[in-house]
């Protein structure tokens, strides 16, 4: 800043100097600019901190207990960052905040689980899955009129604006005899309330969002088996450019994954485990 | 409806309650001052300055504070300012608050009758002193019941500072809500939070409001 004053003053009134200073301002802006992208993962490793951001409203994947931060996520990625020998750090944003805030440099990582598609791998650099995404249908416990995903024809379904699991369900809603009317909501939890108040007839999220939320609220959801959806894998993302810190983020969930901690996690908070790929799938959305 | 979802998440509610009371009182105080520099800026005999101050009040008054918030915390990132979130919470309060205190004050000292100043020259007071026992008196008190006003808007428009990641009261509701399945019981939790923090604000709003018209009670 200093450097931008002194020649602001010594040549201050001249056109000359002005084009200069803005030329110099430009050419320092670049520079921190270019600072800034140097390797983040050289980065975590000198701070001894990986920074990390979700959005805690992602049960099971992601929760906030009475402040504390849990959690599929939580779990997996405290045991990632004992792999690349870091301490770790939780950013809660809302999802509308998360992907912009890592663009903007705000973290290193954002552990809210993204899903594979072919628009967001142009986007972000995707790790390998660390959870199933396939899309599924919540319905309320005591509706007999759906029995499975093909049912809701004619019926009121919702979900949250944006995912990839709503314009899964718009697919597969095309192809049914009968219109189904999509509701979009901010989030999750709203299109569930919704279903429990009779609004909508069903909710569509992945099949572990959903498993968890019926366990939860037995008296009230049920799933709608099995899931209509394409099989789709849940991954944390980076920076596109951000090669060398997905690179490391991979071999420790791979690590993860072979000393059985993962199944242990997945035991946890699905009840059951789940085989994962091992690289990140070609995705089929 | 289950009451024991509030009280089970009683001491998460309050500790956001504190964050968003922390975040809402810097950002009033914060406010408040530059208000009152851009009010003194805006009634300024000089032509700049009152035109830098009116300019001041369009920008912070006509955009939305969710598009000023992000545009601190994020924006000015890509120019290689990095804001902290809490920087970014309280400044963006404080700058957009800032614009209507302006206005208050403003209006506030528009109200105090003419003639009151003209009294106090002929009766010999300094300009200083016409500001101190004269002016600034009487808008003050004109003043509360907007800015009391203004700060309990700012209490709720604080529940927008969860986009740049501040956890405070809607934001942990919602975490609440999303953790339990029961979001009338999150809402309903923390509703009464801030109908108890706003009560206690007009609280102190009428009590403002008597102390300062003791000098009209004879």
């Amino acid at each position: 800043m200093t450097q931008f004053d002194k020649i602001s003053i010594t040549r201050r009134g001249a056109l000359k100097g002005g084009v200069a200073a803005v030329a110099a301002s430009g050419g320092l802006l670049a520079a921190t600019r270019a600072a800034f992208a140097d390797d983040t993962l050289a980065e975590i490793k000198k701070r001894g901190e990986l920074v990390t951001a979700t959005e805690m409203q992602f049960p099971p994947f992601d929760i906030s207990d009475n402040g504390v931060y849990k959690g599929v996520d939580r779990d997996l990625v405290d045991a990632v960052a004992k792999e690349m020998a870091v301490k770790v750090s939780y950013i809660d944003l809302p999802w509308t905040s998360v992907l912009p805030g890592l663009d903007a440099k705000k973290f290193d990582l954002c552990i809210a689980p993204v899903t594979i598609t072919k628009e967001r791998m142009k986007r972000y650099a995707f790790s390998v899955p660390i959870a199933d995404a396939t899309a599924a249908l919540m319905k309320r416990v005591d509706d007999k009129s759906i029995m499975k995903p093909e049912d809701i024809a004619g019926k009121t379904v919702g979900g949250q604006k944006g995912t990839s699991q709503v314009e899964q369900l718009k697919a597969f809603a095309a192809k049914l005899p009968k219109p189904v009317e999509v509701k979009e909501y901010v989030d999750n939890n709203q299109s569930y309330a919704d279903l429990a108040a009779g609004r909508i007839d069903a909710s569509v999220n992945s099949l572990p969002n959903l498993a968890y939320a019926a366990a939860q609220r037995s008296d009230a959801f049920a799933v709608v088996l099995p899931p209509f959806g394409a099989p789709t894998y849940f991954s944390w993302v980076a920076r596109l450019d951000d090669k060398s810190l997905i690179d490391a983020v991979n071999a420790a969930i791979l690590k993860v994954e072979a000393d059985g901690t993962m199944a242990k996690i997945q035991k946890q908070w699905f009840g059951q485990t789940m085989d994962l790929p091992k690289t990140v799938p070609e995705p089929s959305i | 409806m289950k009451p024991e979802v509030i009280l089970h998440s009683f001491g998460y509610l309050t500790q956001a309650a504190g964050v968003t009371i922390a975040v809402s009182f810097a950002g009033i105080v914060i406010g408040f001052a530059i208000g009152a520099l851009v009010c003194m800026a805006r009634l300024s005999r000089r032509p700049w300055v009152k035109r830098l101050g009116g300019a001041y009040v369009s920008v912070f008054r006509g955009v939305p504070l969710l598009v000023q918030l992000l545009f601190i915390y994020y924006f000015l990132a890509e120019f290689g300012l990095d804001v902290p979130a809490i920087v970014a919470a309280v400044g963006g309060l404080a700058l957009s608050s800032a614009a209507y205190q302006a206005e208050i004050l403003r209006g506030a000292l528009n109200a105090v009758p003419r003639g009151q100043e003209e009294a106090a020259v002929a009766l010999g007071f300094t300009g200083l002193q016409i500001w101190r026992r004269v002016l600034l008196p009487q808008a003050l008190r004109i003043s509360v019941p907007p800015l009391i006003n203004e700060f309990i808007l700012l209490l709720k428009a604080s529940s927008l500072v969860s986009v740049v990641g501040i956890a405070e009261l809607t934001r942990v509701s919602m975490n609440i809500a999303s953790m339990t399945y029961r979001p009338l019981e999150a809402y309903v939790g923390g509703g009464l939070f801030y109908l108890a923090i706003n009560l206690t604000l007009a609280g102190f709003g009428a009590l403002a409001e008597r102390r300062l018209a003791a000098g009209e009670t004879r």
